[in-house]
């Protein structure tokens, strides 16, 4: 197997040629600015088009990303949100020219329609399937085109595209390789039929998908051919080669006003799919001039699971931050990268061996992207720009599975996409975060509509709302996640699974003072006598997650699990709960505005305890009119109890230190507390 | 002359050292970490974020997992830092500043 992983290192702008540059010298005053925002609008209509023509939940939701590339490969403007596809695109288009244009039998020819979901080769996992198209005019490679999109489904040993179970490469299904899958503009049937076969439990999704993907990059080839027509290729040469050298430029700017030093974050989460474990991610981000270096050295060792992740993985989760809030302004380029550097050590699970299982690759990365927010919201706070500093937002990855034979007799594979789209916001410097904000990996994302959800799923919904508690807790708080509970309906059965994490600890951290958001189990009942009591009329029906548990009203065999559970059947009338995480707080609970905290009791977002316990704030209990006074006299009780309870450091660390969770906690955390290997691991 | 670096703290440059934006009160030297000045407690997830059902999992972090260590100013008592680690686990230098280049970059400034 050719694994060329050198090519993965290519994520930052290619040297420019000569015609590039001749093509940026001779730009007239005003086109960049015109033509550069046409290049953006036309990677947003071709984003809008892939939307509207795919199928599957990622589809429906927006969870995509168009990218437009250089002849080269480099990244020039994208639309919009899961910007991690569009910076390991580029390593898909670099191997494409590398292996296959002096290659007679592959060749790069006008009309030539490329594919990819190997995570080898620039991918992320193999749900993340991309479609490339180069751009000619005149006969002239001029640019690139790249749609990528999560595909529910990759033929892997469980359904839904990230199993659990995974122990290696081989068990996780379709890989490809960048191929060539149509030629003068036809996609070949054959090769849908080969994806297909490969993807059987819905065949139907991966051929209108993979579709859609090839028809998003063709808009983007039919405009940039227009273009070409009206105003010249050198024209567009130009302006994507300045798009990316600007951002460069920029972006080093900006780097030497922010305030040089050495910023640390820490994050953590409890599975590696198949047990319970504790595994570390840690940041150390220096900040030096107009260079920035994100080293995740410390980070636990690779694991014989499916949570693992290669260093362009992490590279391109620092994507989403990056191209979504300190450079939001710039265009999505390569050129962001030139002065940022990674280190991610060969041997940690952010960088494991290449027959690693890595199919939960974004979900362990949720812990890359704790840290990095964390650690960027320090050095951009410190830096003044306050208005950018945000605490984590909520990053478990709700990507909760559902699959079989839906109403309509059609094979498919989904994810319940409204409560994947639906995790809290993280608190902001000066408000609260935003209550079911989005999807953590690409911030355009919608939350269907739960009937839009069961016109394609066979499940009906019993509630899909806010939950309670969910958020971190600060003087602003996070943004609450969500709850859904889904009943099997008009089918037989279907099966569910769960890579979700975040029943143990949380991921995501607070910021200056607020606290992490909370965690949420694996909660399932089976043989329930659910539509009975719909059937009935009856009105004790729960409308939340831990009121079905703790009243019980549906009778059934309740199981309350970790959250990463694997593909099991479940039949008409069980239920399946799913749960997002809320934001991380902001800032000291005892300077939250005391009124806001009732508003929080009204809209039913914290319960009485913690606005008692927590925020203690005093509230007549029957009209809830705040007693401004009694919450004084309470928060200032609570910051002496503080001055008695808190220790000076040195003595805390005497007794701190000596602690140590229990072996089997930390099974795969690596050797404590350093995360180095403790056995070397042997995959078959 | 103080420079602003988190909600709740500033280093003063002169002095080199940092400082409550809440009472002013110096924790501790610019150089070491903020959190060596502070007082420090080993707070219970379960008493922030309550068990809302019985049982291992309970929509509150598991104790024994993690912690959350909540950085007190020893004089006011605001909650500086809050850091979920588990119980244990190093304690984070989160930020550690040049602060030669900050009184280049703002005493000088200052002055000109």
């Amino acid at each position: 197997m050719p694994i060329d992983l050198d090519l993965n290192e290519r994520y930052k702008p290619e040297p420019i040629t000569d015609y590039e540059r001749e093509c940026v010298a001779k730009l007239k005053p005003g086109e960049y600015e015109i033509y550069s925002e046409k290049f953006n609008n036309i990677v947003l209509e071709a984003k809008e088009i892939t939307t509207r023509i795919g199928i599957s939940g990622f589809f429906h939701a927006g969870d995509l990303i168009v990218g437009l590339y250089t002849a080269n490969g480099d990244l020039a403007s994208a639309y919009c949100g899961v910007y991690l596809h569009t910076v390991t695109s580029q390593i898909a288009i670099k191997y494409i020219l590398k292996y296959f244009k002096d290659d007679p039998t592959v060749g790069i020819k006008e009309g030539d329609i490329f594919y990819a979901n190997e995570a080898l080769y620039g991918g992320v996992h193999n749900p993340d399937q991309a479609a490339i198209m180069p751009i000619f005019y005149d006969g002239e490679l001029i640019a690139w085109a790249a749609t990528a999109v999560h595909q529910p489904e990759t033929g892997a040993i469980e359904p839904g595209g990230m199993p659990i179970t995974a122990r290696t490469r081989y068990d996780e299904g379709m890989k490809l390789p960048p191929i060539k899958i149509g030629e003068n503009y036809q996609i070949r049937s054959d090769m849908l039929d080969m994806m297909a076969n490969m993807v059987s439990r819905a065949p139907r999704m991966q051929i209108v998908d993979t579709r859609a993907r090839v028809a998003g990059c063709d808009r983007i080839r039919v405009r940039l051919q227009e273009l070409a027509r009206e105003k010249g290729k050198d024209l567009i040469v130009g302006v994507l080669r300045k798009m990316v050298d600007d951002a460069e430029v920029a972006v080093r700017r900006r780097l030497e006003q922010w305030e040089d030093g050495v910023y640390r974050s820490v994050a953590f989460f409890d599975t590696i799919g198949t047990t319970n474990a504790l595994v570390r991610c840690m940041l150390t981000l220096t900040k030096k001039g107009d260079r920035l270096t994100f080293d995740f050295s410390g980070s636990s060792p690779e694991n014989d699971g499916s949570f693992n992740s290669f260093a362009h993985i992490v590279r391109a989760h620092s994507a989403i931050y990056m191209f979504g809030v300190p450079f939001a302004d710039l265009p999505a380029s390569s050129g962001i990268y030139a002065p940022i550097d990674f280190v991610v050590p060969q041997g940690t699970y952010l960088n494991a061996n290449w027959d690693a299982a890595v199919a939960n690759a974004p979900v362990t990365n949720s812990a890359t992207m704790s840290v990095i927010a964390q650690a960027m919201a320090k050095l951009l706070f410190a830096s003044g720009q306050h208005q950018l500093a945000t605490a984590v937002y909520g990053c478990t990855g709700c990507s909760f599975v559902v699959a079989g034979q839906n109403q309509w007799g059609v094979l498919f594979s989904d994810i319940l996409a409204n409560v994947f789209n639906s995790e809290g916001g993280g608190a902001r410097t000066d408000r609260d975060g935003i209550d079911s904000w989005g999807f953590p990996w690409g911030c355009w994302g919608k939350g269907p509509d739960v009937e839009d959800m069961e016109n394609e799923q066979p499940h009906l919904h019993l509630f899909f709302k806010h939950r309670q508690n969910s958020m971190g807790f600060g003087k602003y708080r996070g943004g609450a996640g969500t709850t859904i509970g889904v009943a099997v309906h008009s089918v037989p059965s279907l099966v569910y699974q769960s890579n979700v994490k975040n029943h143990k600890v949380p991921t995501a951290q607070g910021l200056f003072g607020g606290y992490p958001p909370g965690t949420h189990p694996g909660i399932t009942v089976v043989n329930t006598n659910y539509y009975e009591k719909m059937k009935q009329g009856d009105k004790d029906l729960p409308s939340n997650a831990v009121q079905l548990i703790t009243e019980r009203t549906i009778s059934g065999e309740y199981v309350v699990e970790g959250n990463t559970r694997d593909a099991r059947p479940y039949q008409q009338g069980d239920i399946f709960i799913g749960n997002s995480s809320g934001g991380g707080g902001y800032g000291d609970v005892l300077e939250r505005d005391p009124e806001a905290v009732l508003k929080d009791l009204e809209k039913g977002l914290i319960s009485e305890w913690v606005a008692q316990h927590v925020y203690k704030v005093v509230y007549d209990p029957v009209t809830r009119v705040l007693d401004e006074e009694a919450t004084a006299q309470a928060r200032e009780a609570e910051r002496k109890e503080r001055l008695k309870r808190g220790k000076p450091f040195d003595q805390f660390m005497e007794s701190w230190s000596k602690q140590k969770p229990k072996d089997e906690i930390l099974t795969y955390f690596g050797k404590w507390p350093t995360g180095e290997p403790v056995r070397p691991v042997v995959r078959i | 002359m103080r420079k602003q670096i988190t909600e709740y703290l500033d280093i003063d440059l002169i002095n080199e050292m940092w400082v409550c934006r809440r009472c002013d009160h110096a924790l501790i030297s610019a150089h070491e970490n903020y959190k060596k000045g502070c007082l420090v407690y080993d707070r219970n997830p379960h008493e922030i974020q309550p068990p809302e059902i019985e049982g291992e999992y309970t929509f509150s972090p598991d104790p024994d997992w993690i912690r959350y260590v909540e950085f007190y100013c020893p004089s006011c008592g605001t909650l500086i830092e809050t850091e979920a680690l588990p119980p244990g686990h190093p304690i984070t230098h989160d930020i550690e500043l040049d602060i030669e280049k900050l009184k280049e970059k703002y005493l000088l400034t200052k002055e000109d």
